[in-house]
Protein backbone atom coordinates (compact mmCIF):
# COMPACT_ATOMS: atom_id res chain seq x y z
CA UNK A 1 0.00 0.00 0.00
CA UNK A 2 1.32 3.37 -0.95
CA UNK A 3 2.13 5.54 2.02
CA UNK A 4 1.26 9.00 0.76
CA UNK A 5 0.21 10.80 3.91
CA UNK A 6 -1.18 14.25 3.40
CA UNK A 7 -0.35 16.56 6.27
CA UNK A 8 -3.34 18.57 7.40
CA UNK A 9 -2.77 21.63 9.51
CA UNK A 10 -4.94 20.96 12.53
CA UNK A 11 -3.51 23.76 14.61
CA UNK A 12 -6.27 25.43 16.55
CA UNK A 13 -4.14 28.27 17.84
CA UNK A 14 -6.07 31.45 17.24
CA UNK A 15 -4.54 34.72 16.26
CA UNK A 16 -4.95 37.69 18.55
CA UNK A 17 -7.61 39.13 16.26
CA UNK A 18 -9.60 35.90 16.51
CA UNK A 19 -9.10 35.72 20.26
CA UNK A 20 -10.79 39.09 20.59
CA UNK A 21 -13.85 37.17 19.47
CA UNK A 22 -16.16 40.10 18.77
CA UNK A 23 -14.83 40.83 15.25
CA UNK A 24 -15.15 37.16 14.36
CA UNK A 25 -18.73 37.09 15.65
CA UNK A 26 -19.50 40.15 13.55
CA UNK A 27 -17.90 38.47 10.52
CA UNK A 28 -20.05 35.37 11.00
CA UNK A 29 -23.15 37.50 11.44
CA UNK A 30 -22.36 39.41 8.27
CA UNK A 31 -22.21 36.12 6.35
CA UNK A 32 -25.54 34.88 7.66
CA UNK A 33 -27.12 38.30 7.19
CA UNK A 34 -25.89 38.40 3.60
CA UNK A 35 -27.58 35.08 2.90
CA UNK A 36 -30.70 36.34 4.67
CA UNK A 37 -30.85 39.52 2.61
CA UNK A 38 -30.21 37.82 -0.72
CA UNK A 39 -32.80 35.12 -0.12
CA UNK A 40 -35.37 37.52 1.28
CA UNK A 41 -35.00 39.86 -1.68
CA UNK A 42 -35.11 36.96 -4.14
CA UNK A 43 -38.26 35.57 -2.57
CA UNK A 44 -39.92 38.97 -2.40
CA UNK A 45 -39.22 39.63 -6.07
CA UNK A 46 -40.66 36.26 -6.97
CA UNK A 47 -43.90 37.07 -5.18
CA UNK A 48 -44.21 40.22 -7.30
CA UNK A 49 -43.63 38.29 -10.49
CA UNK A 50 -39.90 38.79 -10.82
CA UNK A 51 -37.36 36.22 -11.82
CA UNK A 52 -36.22 33.75 -9.21
CA UNK A 53 -32.88 34.90 -7.93
CA UNK A 54 -32.40 33.11 -4.70
CA UNK A 55 -29.77 30.83 -3.30
CA UNK A 56 -32.40 28.45 -1.98
CA UNK A 57 -32.17 25.31 -4.06
CA UNK A 58 -35.22 23.59 -2.58
CA UNK A 59 -38.01 22.77 -5.06
CA UNK A 60 -41.64 22.92 -4.01
CA UNK A 61 -41.93 19.38 -5.35
CA UNK A 62 -45.47 18.70 -6.50
CA UNK A 63 -45.78 22.24 -7.84
CA UNK A 64 -42.26 22.56 -9.20
CA UNK A 65 -40.49 19.82 -11.12
CA UNK A 66 -36.75 19.47 -11.51
CA UNK A 67 -35.16 19.90 -14.92
CA UNK A 68 -33.50 16.56 -15.59
CA UNK A 69 -30.30 16.75 -17.63
CA UNK A 70 -30.51 15.55 -21.21
CA UNK A 71 -28.20 12.62 -20.47
CA UNK A 72 -30.67 11.36 -17.86
CA UNK A 73 -31.87 7.80 -18.50
CA UNK A 74 -35.57 7.72 -17.72
CA UNK A 75 -38.22 5.40 -19.09
CA UNK A 76 -37.21 3.90 -22.46
CA UNK A 77 -39.71 4.97 -25.13
CA UNK A 78 -40.36 4.23 -28.79
CA UNK A 79 -39.93 7.00 -31.34
CA UNK A 80 -42.78 7.69 -33.73
CA UNK A 81 -42.30 9.37 -37.11
CA UNK A 82 -44.42 12.19 -38.58
CA UNK A 83 -47.26 9.80 -39.42
CA UNK A 84 -47.40 8.52 -35.86
CA UNK A 85 -46.02 5.15 -36.89
CA UNK A 86 -43.16 3.59 -34.93
CA UNK A 87 -39.70 3.78 -36.45
CA UNK A 88 -38.94 0.33 -35.09
CA UNK A 89 -38.31 -2.35 -37.73
CA UNK A 90 -38.54 -5.26 -35.26
CA UNK A 91 -34.97 -6.37 -35.88
CA UNK A 92 -34.72 -7.62 -32.29
CA UNK A 93 -31.29 -6.13 -31.50
CA UNK A 94 -32.58 -4.41 -28.40
CA UNK A 95 -34.15 -7.68 -27.30
CA UNK A 96 -30.71 -9.29 -27.53
CA UNK A 97 -28.86 -6.36 -25.99
CA UNK A 98 -31.17 -6.05 -23.00
CA UNK A 99 -29.34 -7.52 -19.98
CA UNK A 100 -32.56 -7.79 -18.01
CA UNK A 101 -34.54 -9.51 -20.79
CA UNK A 102 -37.36 -7.05 -20.42
CA UNK A 103 -38.13 -6.51 -24.13
CA UNK A 104 -40.13 -8.95 -26.20
CA UNK A 105 -41.04 -8.18 -29.83
CA UNK A 106 -43.28 -9.89 -32.34
CA UNK A 107 -42.50 -8.59 -35.79
CA UNK A 108 -44.42 -8.70 -39.07
CA UNK A 109 -44.39 -7.13 -42.57
CA UNK A 110 -46.60 -4.35 -43.81
CA UNK A 111 -48.05 -4.44 -47.32
CA UNK A 112 -45.11 -2.50 -48.73
CA UNK A 113 -42.62 -4.97 -47.35
CA UNK A 114 -41.61 -2.75 -44.42
CA UNK A 115 -41.15 -4.67 -41.17
CA UNK A 116 -42.84 -3.42 -38.04
CA UNK A 117 -43.49 -4.72 -34.50
CA UNK A 118 -46.97 -6.14 -34.12
CA UNK A 119 -46.42 -6.14 -30.40
CA UNK A 120 -43.58 -4.50 -28.50
CA UNK A 121 -43.71 -5.29 -24.82
CA UNK A 122 -41.33 -3.66 -22.39
CA UNK A 123 -41.51 -4.96 -18.83
CA UNK A 124 -40.89 -1.86 -16.71
CA UNK A 125 -40.58 -3.94 -13.57
CA UNK A 126 -37.47 -5.65 -14.98
CA UNK A 127 -35.90 -2.73 -16.83
CA UNK A 128 -32.65 -1.55 -15.19
CA UNK A 129 -32.45 1.72 -17.18
CA UNK A 130 -28.99 0.83 -18.53
CA UNK A 131 -29.58 2.36 -21.97
CA UNK A 132 -28.10 -0.58 -23.90
CA UNK A 133 -31.26 -0.83 -26.04
CA UNK A 134 -30.83 2.68 -27.41
CA UNK A 135 -27.15 1.96 -28.02
CA UNK A 136 -28.01 -1.21 -29.92
CA UNK A 137 -30.84 0.25 -32.00
CA UNK A 138 -29.75 0.96 -35.60
CA UNK A 139 -32.86 3.05 -36.40
CA UNK A 140 -32.90 5.42 -33.41
CA UNK A 141 -36.27 3.90 -32.66
CA UNK A 142 -35.91 3.35 -28.91
CA UNK A 143 -34.38 6.02 -26.69
CA UNK A 144 -34.18 6.70 -22.98
CA UNK A 145 -36.50 9.61 -22.31
CA UNK A 146 -36.41 12.10 -19.46
CA UNK A 147 -39.60 10.66 -17.96
CA UNK A 148 -39.08 9.88 -14.29
CA UNK A 149 -42.56 10.39 -12.84
CA UNK A 150 -45.19 7.63 -12.52
CA UNK A 151 -42.63 4.92 -13.10
CA UNK A 152 -43.43 3.28 -9.76
CA UNK A 153 -46.65 1.31 -9.36
CA UNK A 154 -48.22 -0.79 -6.64
CA UNK A 155 -49.11 -3.51 -9.18
CA UNK A 156 -46.47 -5.16 -11.35
CA UNK A 157 -49.05 -5.90 -14.03
CA UNK A 158 -49.38 -2.14 -14.60
CA UNK A 159 -45.68 -1.87 -15.33
CA UNK A 160 -45.81 -3.98 -18.47
CA UNK A 161 -45.84 -1.32 -21.20
CA UNK A 162 -47.18 -2.04 -24.66
CA UNK A 163 -46.24 -0.33 -27.91
CA UNK A 164 -49.10 2.15 -27.53
CA UNK A 165 -47.95 3.12 -24.04
CA UNK A 166 -44.44 3.85 -25.22
CA UNK A 167 -44.93 5.74 -28.51
CA UNK A 168 -43.66 9.33 -28.31
CA UNK A 169 -43.37 11.84 -31.13
CA UNK A 170 -39.91 12.36 -32.60
CA UNK A 171 -40.16 16.07 -31.93
CA UNK A 172 -40.33 15.63 -28.15
CA UNK A 173 -37.20 13.44 -28.21
CA UNK A 174 -35.14 15.54 -30.60
CA UNK A 175 -32.59 16.65 -28.03
CA UNK A 176 -31.96 13.14 -26.77
CA UNK A 177 -31.52 11.80 -30.28
CA UNK A 178 -29.02 14.57 -31.01
CA UNK A 179 -27.06 13.62 -27.90
CA UNK A 180 -27.12 9.98 -28.98
CA UNK A 181 -25.70 10.83 -32.37
CA UNK A 182 -22.87 12.79 -30.78
CA UNK A 183 -22.29 10.06 -28.28
CA UNK A 184 -22.34 6.98 -30.43
CA UNK A 185 -21.70 8.03 -34.03
CA UNK A 186 -19.98 11.34 -34.55
CA UNK A 187 -17.41 11.41 -31.79
CA UNK A 188 -16.73 7.73 -31.74
CA UNK A 189 -15.63 7.89 -28.16
CA UNK A 190 -17.47 4.80 -27.13
CA UNK B 1 -62.29 54.46 46.18
CA UNK B 2 -63.12 56.79 43.35
CA UNK B 3 -59.80 58.57 43.78
CA UNK B 4 -57.93 55.35 43.06
CA UNK B 5 -60.14 54.24 40.18
CA UNK B 6 -58.27 56.08 37.38
CA UNK B 7 -54.96 54.77 38.70
CA UNK B 8 -56.37 51.28 38.85
CA UNK B 9 -57.70 51.46 35.29
CA UNK B 10 -54.42 52.93 34.09
CA UNK B 11 -52.40 50.13 35.68
CA UNK B 12 -54.75 47.47 34.33
CA UNK B 13 -54.43 48.88 30.82
CA UNK B 14 -50.65 48.92 31.09
CA UNK B 15 -50.56 45.34 32.36
CA UNK B 16 -52.88 44.32 29.51
CA UNK B 17 -50.58 46.02 27.00
CA UNK B 18 -47.49 44.28 28.37
CA UNK B 19 -49.11 40.85 28.63
CA UNK B 20 -50.77 41.16 25.24
CA UNK B 21 -47.55 42.32 23.68
CA UNK B 22 -45.51 39.49 25.15
CA UNK B 23 -47.79 36.46 25.16
CA UNK B 24 -50.15 37.47 22.40
CA UNK B 25 -47.73 38.98 19.93
CA UNK B 26 -44.07 38.33 20.59
CA UNK B 27 -44.21 34.68 21.72
CA UNK B 28 -45.99 33.29 18.62
CA UNK B 29 -44.22 35.72 16.30
CA UNK B 30 -40.82 34.74 17.62
CA UNK B 31 -41.63 31.06 17.20
CA UNK B 32 -42.34 31.89 13.56
CA UNK B 33 -39.34 34.19 13.18
CA UNK B 34 -37.03 31.60 14.66
CA UNK B 35 -38.10 29.06 12.05
CA UNK B 36 -38.40 31.31 9.07
CA UNK B 37 -35.38 33.48 9.70
CA UNK B 38 -33.14 30.48 10.25
CA UNK B 39 -34.50 28.90 7.08
CA UNK B 40 -33.92 31.95 4.91
CA UNK B 41 -30.50 32.44 6.48
CA UNK B 42 -29.46 28.87 5.78
CA UNK B 43 -30.75 28.80 2.18
CA UNK B 44 -33.79 26.72 3.09
CA UNK B 45 -37.50 27.47 2.71
CA UNK B 46 -38.88 26.76 6.16
CA UNK B 47 -42.38 25.95 7.33
CA UNK B 48 -44.89 27.14 4.75
CA UNK B 49 -47.59 24.49 4.32
CA UNK B 50 -50.14 25.22 7.06
CA UNK B 51 -52.97 27.19 5.45
CA UNK B 52 -56.42 28.56 6.21
CA UNK B 53 -58.64 28.58 3.11
CA UNK B 54 -55.55 28.35 0.94
CA UNK B 55 -53.75 31.31 2.51
CA UNK B 56 -50.42 30.39 4.03
CA UNK B 57 -49.18 33.89 5.02
CA UNK B 58 -45.56 32.70 4.65
CA UNK B 59 -45.94 30.01 7.27
CA UNK B 60 -47.42 32.19 10.00
CA UNK B 61 -50.22 29.72 10.68
CA UNK B 62 -47.72 27.11 11.82
CA UNK B 63 -47.56 28.86 15.19
CA UNK B 64 -51.33 28.51 15.45
CA UNK B 65 -51.26 24.90 14.33
CA UNK B 66 -48.52 24.16 16.85
CA UNK B 67 -50.51 25.78 19.64
CA UNK B 68 -53.59 23.71 18.79
CA UNK B 69 -51.56 20.53 18.58
CA UNK B 70 -49.79 21.12 21.89
CA UNK B 71 -52.99 21.98 23.75
CA UNK B 72 -54.52 18.64 22.77
CA UNK B 73 -51.36 16.67 23.46
CA UNK B 74 -51.11 14.35 26.44
CA UNK B 75 -49.64 16.03 29.49
CA UNK B 76 -47.18 13.35 30.49
CA UNK B 77 -45.57 13.06 33.92
CA UNK B 78 -42.96 10.31 34.06
CA UNK B 79 -43.05 7.57 36.70
CA UNK B 80 -41.04 8.48 39.78
CA UNK B 81 -41.24 12.20 39.02
CA UNK B 82 -42.18 14.69 41.69
CA UNK B 83 -45.65 15.62 40.48
CA UNK B 84 -45.97 18.96 42.24
CA UNK B 85 -42.53 20.28 41.33
CA UNK B 86 -42.79 18.89 37.82
CA UNK B 87 -45.99 20.88 37.38
CA UNK B 88 -44.95 24.20 38.88
CA UNK B 89 -41.41 24.28 37.46
CA UNK B 90 -42.47 25.71 34.05
CA UNK B 91 -44.45 28.42 35.81
CA UNK B 92 -41.47 29.33 37.99
CA UNK B 93 -39.42 29.60 34.81
CA UNK B 94 -41.98 31.74 32.98
CA UNK B 95 -43.30 34.18 35.60
CA UNK B 96 -39.97 35.99 36.27
CA UNK B 97 -39.62 36.73 32.56
CA UNK B 98 -43.00 38.44 32.62
CA UNK B 99 -42.59 40.11 36.00
CA UNK B 100 -39.34 41.74 34.90
CA UNK B 101 -41.39 43.75 32.44
CA UNK B 102 -43.13 45.52 35.34
CA UNK B 103 -40.20 47.90 35.80
CA UNK B 104 -39.31 48.42 32.15
CA UNK B 105 -40.59 51.78 30.87
CA UNK B 106 -42.10 51.36 27.41
CA UNK B 107 -42.87 55.04 26.99
CA UNK B 108 -42.36 58.38 28.66
CA UNK B 109 -44.47 60.55 30.93
CA UNK B 110 -47.66 62.03 29.49
CA UNK B 111 -50.65 64.05 30.72
CA UNK B 112 -53.94 62.68 29.39
CA UNK B 113 -57.19 64.34 30.37
CA UNK B 114 -55.66 65.80 33.49
CA UNK B 115 -54.27 62.43 34.56
CA UNK B 116 -50.55 61.73 34.82
CA UNK B 117 -49.69 58.64 32.81
CA UNK B 118 -46.27 57.11 33.23
CA UNK B 119 -45.80 54.29 30.75
CA UNK B 120 -44.28 51.82 33.17
CA UNK B 121 -46.23 49.43 35.36
CA UNK B 122 -44.17 49.97 38.51
CA UNK B 123 -41.79 52.92 38.78
CA UNK B 124 -39.40 51.37 41.32
CA UNK B 125 -36.42 53.31 42.63
CA UNK B 126 -34.37 50.12 42.45
CA UNK B 127 -35.52 48.94 39.04
CA UNK B 128 -32.19 47.40 38.01
CA UNK B 129 -31.84 45.50 41.28
CA UNK B 130 -35.42 44.26 40.84
CA UNK B 131 -34.60 42.98 37.36
CA UNK B 132 -31.50 41.14 38.60
CA UNK B 133 -33.29 39.72 41.62
CA UNK B 134 -36.31 38.47 39.70
CA UNK B 135 -34.37 37.04 36.78
CA UNK B 136 -32.36 34.85 39.17
CA UNK B 137 -35.61 33.22 40.33
CA UNK B 138 -35.98 31.73 36.84
CA UNK B 139 -32.99 29.53 37.69
CA UNK B 140 -35.16 27.70 40.23
CA UNK B 141 -37.67 26.77 37.57
CA UNK B 142 -34.99 25.26 35.38
CA UNK B 143 -33.21 23.43 38.20
CA UNK B 144 -36.46 22.10 39.64
CA UNK B 145 -37.59 20.96 36.21
CA UNK B 146 -34.36 19.04 35.81
CA UNK B 147 -34.51 17.52 39.25
CA UNK B 148 -38.23 16.69 39.36
CA UNK B 149 -38.26 14.84 36.03
CA UNK B 150 -36.44 11.76 37.38
CA UNK B 151 -34.35 11.56 34.24
CA UNK B 152 -30.58 11.52 33.77
CA UNK B 153 -30.56 14.01 30.94
CA UNK B 154 -32.89 16.37 32.74
CA UNK B 155 -30.76 16.28 35.87
CA UNK B 156 -27.60 16.98 33.89
CA UNK B 157 -29.36 19.82 32.12
CA UNK B 158 -30.54 21.23 35.42
CA UNK B 159 -27.06 21.03 36.91
CA UNK B 160 -25.50 22.76 33.96
CA UNK B 161 -28.20 25.41 34.01
CA UNK B 162 -27.59 26.06 37.71
CA UNK B 163 -23.83 26.44 37.23
CA UNK B 164 -24.16 28.56 34.11
CA UNK B 165 -26.90 30.87 35.31
CA UNK B 166 -25.17 31.40 38.65
CA UNK B 167 -21.90 32.31 36.92
CA UNK B 168 -23.45 34.76 34.53
CA UNK B 169 -25.77 36.29 37.14
CA UNK B 170 -22.74 37.68 38.95
CA UNK B 171 -21.23 39.06 35.78
CA UNK B 172 -24.50 40.50 34.52
CA UNK B 173 -24.85 42.54 37.70
CA UNK B 174 -21.30 43.83 37.42
CA UNK B 175 -21.60 44.86 33.77
CA UNK B 176 -24.36 47.33 34.63
CA UNK B 177 -22.51 48.98 37.54
CA UNK B 178 -20.68 51.33 35.21
CA UNK B 179 -23.98 52.43 33.75
CA UNK B 180 -25.44 53.02 37.22
CA UNK B 181 -22.42 55.13 38.11
CA UNK B 182 -22.88 57.13 34.92
CA UNK B 183 -26.61 57.82 35.38
CA UNK B 184 -26.39 57.99 39.19
CA UNK B 185 -29.65 56.10 39.49
CA UNK B 186 -30.99 52.58 39.82
CA UNK B 187 -34.43 53.52 38.51
CA UNK B 188 -34.97 52.51 34.89
CA UNK B 189 -37.47 55.34 34.39
CA UNK B 190 -34.89 57.87 35.49
CA UNK B 191 -32.23 56.28 33.30
CA UNK B 192 -34.48 56.61 30.27
CA UNK B 193 -35.36 60.20 31.18
CA UNK B 194 -31.64 61.05 31.34
CA UNK B 195 -31.14 59.73 27.80
CA UNK B 196 -33.23 62.47 26.25
CA UNK B 197 -30.06 63.95 24.79
CA UNK B 198 -28.77 61.57 22.12
CA UNK B 199 -25.19 61.98 23.36
CA UNK B 200 -26.21 60.65 26.75
CA UNK B 201 -27.42 57.33 25.35
CA UNK B 202 -25.78 54.42 27.10
CA UNK B 203 -24.34 53.03 23.90
CA UNK B 204 -22.24 56.14 23.24
CA UNK B 205 -19.93 55.76 26.24
CA UNK B 206 -20.83 52.31 27.46
CA UNK B 207 -20.66 50.14 24.36
CA UNK B 208 -18.19 47.72 26.03
CA UNK B 209 -20.74 47.28 28.81
CA UNK B 210 -23.41 46.67 26.17
CA UNK B 211 -21.42 43.86 24.55
CA UNK B 212 -20.67 42.27 27.91
CA UNK B 213 -24.25 42.67 29.09
CA UNK B 214 -25.68 41.19 25.91
CA UNK B 215 -23.36 38.19 26.19
CA UNK B 216 -24.32 37.64 29.83
CA UNK B 217 -28.01 38.12 29.13
CA UNK B 218 -27.99 35.60 26.28
CA UNK B 219 -26.14 33.17 28.55
CA UNK B 220 -28.70 33.83 31.28
CA UNK B 221 -31.44 33.00 28.78
CA UNK B 222 -29.66 29.77 27.79
CA UNK B 223 -29.85 30.49 24.08
CA UNK B 224 -27.63 29.05 21.48
CA UNK B 225 -24.02 29.97 21.91
CA UNK B 226 -24.67 29.22 25.60
CA UNK B 227 -27.32 26.48 25.37
CA UNK B 228 -25.50 23.69 27.19
CA UNK B 229 -28.41 23.18 29.64
CA UNK B 230 -30.49 22.24 26.60
CA UNK B 231 -27.81 20.84 24.25
CA UNK B 232 -29.97 18.80 21.88
CA UNK B 233 -27.03 16.79 20.58
CA UNK B 234 -25.87 15.69 24.04
CA UNK B 235 -28.78 15.85 26.46
CA UNK B 236 -31.84 15.18 24.25
CA UNK B 237 -33.52 18.41 25.37
CA UNK B 238 -31.78 19.02 28.69
CA UNK B 239 -33.92 20.07 31.60
CA UNK B 240 -37.23 19.84 29.70
CA UNK B 241 -36.68 16.40 28.19
CA UNK B 242 -39.64 14.98 30.10
CA UNK B 243 -42.06 17.79 29.33
CA UNK B 244 -44.85 17.66 26.82
CA UNK B 245 -47.96 19.56 25.84
CA UNK B 246 -48.64 22.92 27.45
CA UNK B 247 -45.82 22.68 30.00
CA UNK B 248 -43.36 22.36 27.15
CA UNK B 249 -44.93 25.38 25.50
CA UNK B 250 -44.56 27.35 28.71
CA UNK B 251 -40.82 26.67 28.72
CA UNK B 252 -40.60 27.81 25.13
CA UNK B 253 -42.72 30.87 25.76
CA UNK B 254 -40.55 31.73 28.76
CA UNK B 255 -37.49 31.59 26.55
CA UNK B 256 -39.02 33.83 23.91
CA UNK B 257 -40.34 36.31 26.44
CA UNK B 258 -36.88 36.44 27.97
CA UNK B 259 -35.51 37.32 24.55
CA UNK B 260 -37.95 40.24 24.49
CA UNK B 261 -37.10 41.19 28.06
CA UNK B 262 -33.38 41.25 27.34
CA UNK B 263 -33.94 43.36 24.25
CA UNK B 264 -36.20 45.74 26.19
CA UNK B 265 -33.62 46.05 28.96
CA UNK B 266 -30.89 46.80 26.45
CA UNK B 267 -33.10 49.38 24.77
CA UNK B 268 -33.93 51.03 28.07
CA UNK B 269 -30.36 51.11 29.35
CA UNK B 270 -28.31 51.62 26.19
CA UNK B 271 -30.55 52.85 23.38
CA UNK B 272 -32.64 55.55 25.00
CA UNK B 273 -35.90 53.65 25.51
CA UNK B 274 -38.72 55.45 23.73
CA UNK B 275 -36.62 58.48 22.82
CA UNK B 276 -35.99 59.47 19.23
CA UNK B 277 -32.53 61.00 18.64
CA UNK B 278 -32.63 64.82 18.57
CA UNK B 279 -36.44 64.94 18.96
CA UNK B 280 -37.72 65.17 22.52
CA UNK B 281 -41.20 64.17 23.66
CA UNK B 282 -41.91 67.83 24.39
CA UNK B 283 -41.12 68.73 20.75
CA UNK B 284 -43.73 66.28 19.49
CA UNK B 285 -46.31 67.53 21.98
CA UNK B 286 -45.63 71.16 21.09
CA UNK B 287 -45.81 70.41 17.38
CA UNK B 288 -49.25 68.82 17.76
CA UNK B 289 -50.63 71.37 20.22
CA UNK B 290 -53.11 72.61 17.56
CA UNK B 291 -55.12 69.42 18.07
CA UNK B 292 -55.40 70.03 21.82
CA UNK B 293 -53.12 68.84 24.61
CA UNK B 294 -54.82 65.47 25.06
CA UNK B 295 -54.50 64.39 21.43
CA UNK B 296 -50.94 65.70 21.32
CA UNK B 297 -49.97 63.71 24.40
CA UNK B 298 -51.75 60.60 23.13
CA UNK B 299 -50.00 60.76 19.76
CA UNK B 300 -46.68 61.35 21.49
CA UNK B 301 -47.33 58.29 23.68
CA UNK B 302 -48.16 56.14 20.66
CA UNK B 303 -45.05 57.36 18.80
CA UNK B 304 -42.89 56.71 21.86
CA UNK B 305 -44.29 53.20 22.27
CA UNK B 306 -43.79 52.44 18.57
CA UNK B 307 -40.20 53.66 18.65
CA UNK B 308 -39.59 51.50 21.70
CA UNK B 309 -41.04 48.43 19.98
CA UNK B 310 -39.02 49.07 16.82
CA UNK B 311 -35.81 49.26 18.84
CA UNK B 312 -36.78 46.07 20.69
CA UNK B 313 -37.48 44.28 17.40
CA UNK B 314 -34.09 45.29 16.00
CA UNK B 315 -32.37 43.93 19.10
CA UNK B 316 -34.42 40.73 18.91
CA UNK B 317 -33.29 40.36 15.33
CA UNK B 318 -29.66 40.75 16.40
CA UNK B 319 -30.15 38.09 19.08
CA UNK B 320 -31.79 35.76 16.60
CA UNK B 321 -28.96 36.28 14.13
CA UNK B 322 -26.42 35.44 16.83
CA UNK B 323 -28.48 32.37 17.69
CA UNK B 324 -28.33 31.07 14.12
CA UNK B 325 -24.73 32.09 13.47
CA UNK B 326 -22.67 30.73 16.32
CA UNK B 327 -22.14 27.11 17.35
CA UNK B 328 -22.51 25.98 20.96
CA UNK B 329 -19.74 26.45 23.52
CA UNK B 330 -18.35 23.51 25.42
CA UNK B 331 -19.08 23.47 29.16
CA UNK B 332 -15.54 24.39 30.18
CA UNK B 333 -15.43 27.11 27.54
CA UNK B 334 -18.58 28.68 28.96
CA UNK B 335 -17.15 28.66 32.47
CA UNK B 336 -13.85 30.05 31.22
CA UNK B 337 -15.59 32.79 29.26
CA UNK B 338 -17.77 33.73 32.22
CA UNK B 339 -15.28 33.69 35.06
CA UNK B 340 -11.97 34.38 33.37
CA UNK B 341 -12.94 36.81 30.63
CA UNK B 342 -16.23 38.63 31.09
CA UNK B 343 -15.97 38.99 34.87
CA UNK B 344 -12.48 40.60 34.87
CA UNK B 345 -13.42 42.70 31.86
CA UNK B 346 -16.51 44.04 33.60
CA UNK B 347 -14.45 44.84 36.72
CA UNK B 348 -11.90 46.65 34.58
CA UNK B 349 -14.70 48.55 32.89
CA UNK B 350 -16.06 49.68 36.27
CA UNK B 351 -12.59 50.97 37.14
CA UNK B 352 -12.30 52.80 33.82
CA UNK B 353 -15.72 54.40 34.18
CA UNK B 354 -14.90 55.45 37.74
CA UNK B 355 -11.64 57.06 36.68
CA UNK B 356 -13.25 58.78 33.68
CA UNK B 357 -16.06 60.20 35.79
CA UNK B 358 -13.69 61.37 38.51
CA UNK B 359 -11.39 62.97 35.94
CA UNK B 360 -14.38 64.74 34.40
CA UNK B 361 -13.80 63.24 30.96
CA UNK B 362 -17.17 61.44 31.09
CA UNK B 363 -19.61 64.04 32.42
CA UNK B 364 -22.63 62.46 34.10
CA UNK B 365 -25.95 63.67 32.71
Amino acid sequence: MATTVKKVNRSVDLTLWEKMYIPEILRGMSITLKHFAVNLLGNALEVFGGRRERKIQTLYYPEELPNVPIAYRGRPVLVADENGLEKCVACGLCEVACPANCISIIGAERGDGERYPVSYILDGSRCIFCGLCEEACPKEAIVMSGEWQDICEYDRAKMIYTKEDLLRSEKSLKKRIKVLREKYFNKGRY
Amino acid sequence: MSAYLPDLIETMVKIAIVLGMNIGFFAPMLAWVERKQSAVMQDRIGANRADIFGFTVIGLFHSLADAIKLIFKEDFIPRGADKLLHTIAPLIAMIPALVTFAVIPFGGHYVLWGHDVNLVIADLDVGILFVLAISSIATYGVVLAGWASNNNWSLLGGLRAAAQMFSYEVTMGLTIIGLVMYYQSLSLVEIVAKQENFFHWGIIWHWPAFILFLACAVAENKRVPFDIPEAESELVAGYFTEYSGMKFVIFWTAEFIEVVTISALCVVMFFGGHQIPFISVQDIVNYLMDFGPNVANLVAAVIGFTVFIVKVVVLIFIQMTIRWTLPRFRYDQIMKLGWKMILPLSLVWILIVGVLILAGIMPTP
